[in-house]
């Protein structure tokens, strides 16, 4: 059976099972003075019955699948002649590809040798071999596991809790990921960035307030200036982030407001998603954006003025970035202020309030924990955003409070150095990683702040 | 929720199936690497793909530095065939590839590609001299009141360089250090330009350092604005701000003639024929490296390298020199081609 | 209530009421004003896209007369015939006052290379066709077609333009003949990427994208709800649950890079997951995606009243009934809202795709999840980097197909926002 059906006879069976299990205990309650005699609801019986069919056999199914491609190229290479099996593994694993390539079909290098061909065949048996014996397998474990359960179902069987738990820990697995997430950020730029701290100092990265990786590219240059500040790329973070930010916060903030409050039903279908769509359209349009239309016409307003503006500056990313997060205030905080209760609504106008005087007392404190989460999601994607800020702040890393002159962000310089044509091991592409992780740990004592500012102000209602 | 739950750990399981289910093999070849070289070696693929029976390439661009990185990972079918790059192998990546089994690497050098220092038509064209250009981008330059000292740059505009060059702010858009490109661009203009000062010329025999790191440092005062490497950024930049030059690869002059106009170095003006016969002086050679133990194994390797190396792809009137490569001349292609044939491997002392 | 005008507190009201009107329609106009901005960017976006993309949609055919010249098929293999040998002999036969090596390139010039493709599948689906003579509309080299839809001025000089005043010759001959003709650029929806902008399309791009996404919402959606269900309603409120929240947050200002770097670390290096596939490519996106859902989702929950919840309990719901019974309805359109802007998010990411192979060229349109594919925005990204001036309109069309998946994607979503969403 091929894997495709396979999978889809064990939903069915899964389902089939549900089913008996539920019957089976009606039929059990027939005997204990209808259902209210159960301990749990018939479904429960009927869902725990399923997952004892469908978990044994998904997991299986996994361990077999894992196991198998090692297993049968052992075996294939074991009936190889021994002048073949005898190579070193790397070459070994491209003659498997060659073998791989003839069954399925595909064009392969020059004509294959005999004894590749027969590989080939005893590739294929075994895989037939091995798929058959895995259906069967499969479907004996679920055939056997829903009749023993079946057999077990009695009133006191207390299902509702054994299946509650089992999706409880489904919940915390979950939750799990997110830590493992961390832990795997944290390892894929820690070892690298150790390697960097060897070489250039870690006090020298921290407070260093020039950044210019000028080093050498080639082994035979000699690293020009190669100052590693970090001081200089956060600022321009900072900076361009906090520029959007005073974009996004007062319009998608009143947006939010207008649309959950003000807006006719039919207004706030249409507009709401179409406010979305400026999270979507890919950064590379909003780069050209900032970089040939605003970055010029702020060059040119500026001038009017008697400004000198860089014709990069951080005010034309910035202002373009904080267009693009406008709908994570907007759209996150328009939900939330949805779900205010309407009784503290009616309750405030009834006071004789005005609309604004409930929005503004109201609502919105009532709102403040999933306002401040959107805010917070927003500052998070200005930080992380590249494109924008490649295309129109450039790349010049200067220490500057002035919007009106070119700045670069941490992730710029991560992108850049990452993809650059130096040499992997040099401390400049080194230097992607630790930016990275002390961006990390940047952030994180951010987020600790707002965490603590969130709960002293946070005003619980009912 | 329950139901999704369900949902969500079936598909999980098929995940697994899904990703150790590689039995279907790599039938076509793999190439990462330098996004300069991306371009042609895309025509190369493409061609390659729709005239034989073979797959079409897979190419990545990942930089030159990035696409070693993965080349010299080991041999093996996870590991790319092909590695395109802007510059030679470097000595410590070819010893992380020997290091790893990847012991016989191919060299082709497959053309050159010229770079260009240009400025919107709607001003004049720049006549510049190698040493204008040191001297309007280097960090330190030679005192212009006399002296054999170096000071901080003073120059703010061109016309404070030469007076016959424009009275404009010099503001210089161009790739940024990690690049291959701006690598080049310092060796062959600010280098040589830097020579013409008798004693930074005498200081190259005495402290090679302060040599390198006279003539190599580029000025951090706004005046060379690094701009990523996106060069149609730069020419559409180039378009918005009349005032302002950029730095960036042939092929996006070419095509964009009617926009921008190469600034005449050393009195040649950058065109294919003057870049091909070496009368422009600002080019640099593009490679790329085959894993010579694919070779045999993964299909279609040696056809590719016909392709590549064959007079209507790289030859002058070939299609790659269409698309702005600029071709190496006969003697050299032949060379190449016959290394390219026979797989002569790599040797670095 | 008989003499209102006497009571103080009225006064007092009364006297205030003109300036709380005003403060609150100041108000409402700041609203309506704000939504307005918003919507002008997004259409200022939309009109800077449109205009400079709706060319690509159409396309320049040049008709020519092709003998397929049985001499030339000798061989069994029709590929080895010497197809672009055909097309120029039929441009040499209607230009034969093209004599000289250097004229006669540039009058190939003027059609495709792809053409020559075009003759080969027609030869092979109609073998009938060798001896023939057949007149065949043949794709228009892309300068051809940017001259033709006035990207290029004809009136520069000579050295100016990519098309030659000869050249420009025999197109206004063929023009006049009526041998050239502008159709719908179907090829721009059923074909890979190419490096020829005239026969490159976006449909292989739409593929990927199509393929990644279904990981990535299949996975981040259910994932990023259960755990956002578990940190809200389950755990219990400690220290430890204050890490995993700040852990969550900050996960989500984590640049999109560094996702890739662990998806290059754990998937391709660890696992052995092929490179450059939408498997690895949607698994790095839901890294990605997950902390927003999470985070979007924990504040919809949050907004659930606790009343609902208690009553919930109180007539003998357990605490897992109460929340997918009432809680999780209740709180489902912030989550949809989430999910969309996640997904947004990671339809428009080229950064992580880079470190896991997806900044590629691939022609071959994939067919599953392990076929090698690129996606939407790394395919915009490419092209708005080729140095051909045609790509430019193509990248503004690709741009449009993106806009396009991605109302698709936010209708579903929003139809499915609004069935759940109550007001109470």
């Amino acid at each position: 059976m091929r894997t495709p059906y396979l999978l889809i006879t064990i939903a069915v069976l899964a389902c089939g099972s549900y089913f008996l299990g539920r019957s089976r205990a009606f039929a059990v309650a027939k005997g204990c003075g209808g259902v209210k005699g159960l301990h749990s609801l018939p479904g429960h019986y009927g869902m725990w019955t399923a997952l004892w069919c469908a978990v044994p056999a998904l997991l299986v199914f996994a361990i077999w699948n894992a196991a198998e491609s090692p297993i049968i190229t052992a075996l294939v290479v074991a009936g190889l002649p021994a002048e073949i099996s005898s190579l070193p593994p790397s070459k070994l694993g491209l003659i498997m590809n060659d073998i791989r390539n003839i069954i399925s079909g595909n064009i392969t290098s020059g004509d294959p040798s005999p004894a590749i061909i027969k590989a080939a065949e005893h590739y294929r048996a075994l895989q037939m071999i091995s798929v058959d014996a895995m259906s069967a397998v499969i479907l004996s474990i679920m055939v056997a596991a829903g009749l023993t359960i079946r057999t077990r179902i009695s009133p006191t069987l207390k299902a509702r809790n054994k299946v509650e738990k089992l999706v409880q820990l489904l919940l915390f697995l979950s939750s799990a990921i997110a830590i493992l997430i961390t832990v795997g950020i944290v390892l894929s730029v820690l070892f690298e960035s150790i390697r960097f701290f060897k070489v250039i100092p870690l006090s020298d990265f921290l407070f260093g307030l020039s950044w210019s990786p000028q080093t050498a590219i080639r082994s035979d240059q000699v690293g020009s200036s190669g100052a590693f500040g970090a001081v200089p790329v956060f600022a321009g973070t900072a900076m361009i982030a906090l520029i959007a930010m005073l974009v996004a916060v007062p319009i998608g903030l009143m947006s939010a407001i207008y649309l959950s409050e003000y807006a006719g039903s039919r207004f706030r279908t249409i507009a709401k998603p179409l406010l979305e769509i400026l999270a979507g359209i890919p950064t590379v349009v909003y780069g050209f954006f900032a970089a040939l239309t605003v970055a010029p016409f702020i060059r040119d307003t500026g001038g009017l003025f008697g400004l000198s503006v860089s014709s990069e500056s951080a005010l034309a990313a910035g202002l373009v970035m904080g267009i693009m997060i406008i709908p994570f205030v907007s759209s996150l905080s328009d939900d939330v202020i949805h779900a205010v209760p309407q009784t503290m609504r009616d309750g405030s106008l009834a006071l004789g309030a005005t609309k604004y005087e409930t929005i503004s007392h109201v609502i919105v404190p009532a709102a403040l924990p999933g306002i401040v989460g959107g805010i917070l999601l927003a500052v998070s994607r200005a930080i992380g955003e590249t494109m924008i800020v490649v295309m129109a702040a450039g790349l010049s890393a200067n220490l500057t409070a002035n919007p009106l002159k070119a700045v670069t962000t941490v992730t710029v310089q991560i992108v850049t150095l990452l993809v650059g044509d130096q040499e992997f091991d040099s401390p400049k592409t080194l230097a992607a990683f630790a930016l990275g992780l002390l961006l990390f740990v940047f952030t994180l004592v951010l987020n600790i702040i707002a965490l603590y500012v969130v709960r002293k102000y946070r005003e619980q209602y009912e | 929720m329950k139901k999704s739950i369900l949902l969500a750990s079936a598909l999980f399981a098929g995940m697994f199936a899904g990703s150790s289910a590689q039995a279907a093999g790599r039938d076509y070849i793999s190439i990462v690497g330098s996004s300069t070289v991306y371009p042609f070696s895309t025509v190369v693929a493409e061609q390659f793909g729709k005239t034989t029976n073979f797959k079409t390439p897979k190419i990545e661009s990942t930089g030159t530095g990035g696409g070693f990185k993965l080349f010299c990972g080991g041999v093996g079918v996870e590991y790319p065939d092909i590695s395109n790059a802007s510059r030679a192998i470097k000595k410590s990546e070819f010893d992380t590839c020997q290091a790893n089994g990847v012991k016989d690497i191919v060299e082709v050098k497959i053309g050159y590609d010229g770079i260009v220092f240009a400025n919107s038509k709607k001003s004049a064209p720049l006549k510049l001299t190698r040493k204008d250009i040191f001297l309007a981008l280097a960090k330190n330059v030679p005192d212009p009141k006399g002296g054999d000292k170096l000071v901080p740059n003073p120059y703010k505009t061109w016309k404070d360089i030469d007076p016959a060059l424009p009275n404009e702010k010099i503001e210089v858009l161009g790739p940024p250090p990690t690049s291959g490109t701006r690598d080049a661009f310092v060796e062959l203009t600010m280098e040589t330009g830097a020579t013409t000062f008798p004693f930074i010329h005498d200081m190259e025999k005495k402290d090679k350092n302060l040599f390198k790191a006279t003539t190599q440092t580029i000025r951090e005062d706004g005046a060379y604005i690094e701009a990523g490497e996106n060069d149609n950024l730069i020419v559409q930049k180039l378009e918005a701000n009349p005032h302002a030059v950029g730095i960036f690869g042939f092929s996006f002059l070419d095509q964009n003639a009617d926009m921008i106009q190469g600034s005449i170095i050393e009195n040649e003006s950058p065109t294919f024929d003057n870049i091909a016969s070496g009368k422009y002086p600002v080019s640099r050679p593009l490679f790329f490296y085959v894993k010579k133990a694919h070779v045999d194994v993964i299909p279609g390797i040696k056809e590719y390298l016909g392709e590549f190396t064959s007079e209507k792809a790289w030859g002058s009137e070939g299609y790659l020199a269409d698309k702005g490569m600029i071709p190496m001349d006969k003697k050299e292609r032949d060379l190449f081609a016959k290394q390219a044939k026979e797989l002569k491997t790599l040797t670095m002392k | 209530m008989d003499q209102p005008e006497k009571n103080p507190t009225i006064d007092k009201v009364n006297r205030g009421l003109k300036r709380r009107y005003r403060a609150e329609r100041r108000f409402r106009i700041l609203g309506a004003t704000a939504i307005l901005t918003a919507l002008c960017f997004l259409f200022l976006l939309f009109f800077s896209i449109v205009s400079s993309g709706y060319k690509a949609f159409e396309k320049t055919f040049i008709q020519i007369e092709v003998f397929f010249d049985p001499a030339e098929f000798t061989n069994e293999n029709l590929a080895a015939a010497n197809f672009p040998g055909l097309i120029k002999a039929s441009m040499n036969s209607m230009f034969p006052e093209v004599t000289s090596r250097k004229d006669k390139k540039d009058l190939y010039y003027l059609i495709s290379p792809g053409a020559s493709f075009q003759l080969m599948k027609q030869v092979k689906n109609n073998p009938a066709l060798i001896g023939q003579k057949e007149l065949i509309w043949v794709a228009a080299n892309d300068d051809v077609d940017m001259l033709l839809k006035g990207n290029i001025d004809r009136t520069r000089p000579e050295s100016e333009r990519r098309i030659s005043d000869k050249q420009l010759g025999w197109l206004d001959t063929l023009a006049h003949d009526g041998k050239i003709k502008k159709t719908f650029n179907t090829a721009f929806f059923t074909s890979g990427d190419s490096r020829e902008p005239e026969l490159a399309g976006i449909w292989g791009a739409t593929c990927g994208s199509f393929y990644t996404l279904l990981i990535t919402l299949s996975l981040s959606f259910p994932i990023g709800v259960a755990a956002a269900v578990y940190l809200e309603e389950f755990a219990p409120k400690n220290r430890w649950t204050d890490i995993i929240e700040v852990n969550i947050n900050n996960l989500a200002a984590v640049p999109s890079i560094v996702y890739g770097l662990l998806g290059l670390a754990v998937f391709i290096n660890f696992f052995g997951m092929p490179r450059s596939t939408p498997l690895v490519g949607g698994l790095v996106l839901t890294l990605m995606t997950l902390p927003i859902i999470i985070i979007a989702s924990r504040a919809s929950l949050k907004s659930v009243p606790p009343s609902i919840r208690e009553a919930a309990l109180g007539i003998g719901a357990s605490k897992m009934q109460m929340v997918a019974h009432h809680v999780l309805p209740l709180a489902l359109p912030g989550m949809l809202t989430g999910t969309i802007i996640g997904m947004a998010h990671a339809l428009g990411e080229t950064a992580p795709l880079l470190m896991v192979g997806m900044v590629a060229f691939i022609v071959d349109i994939p067919h599953g999840f392990t076929d090698p594919a690129t996606v939407l925005p790394v395919q915009i990204y490419l092209w708005a980097d080729s140095p051909e001036r045609a790509f430019v309109a193509k990248t503004s069309a690709a741009i449009m197909v993106l806009l396009a998946f991605l109302f698709l994607m936010n209708a579903a979503a929003v139809l499915l926002r609004k069935r759940f969403e109550i007001k109470w």
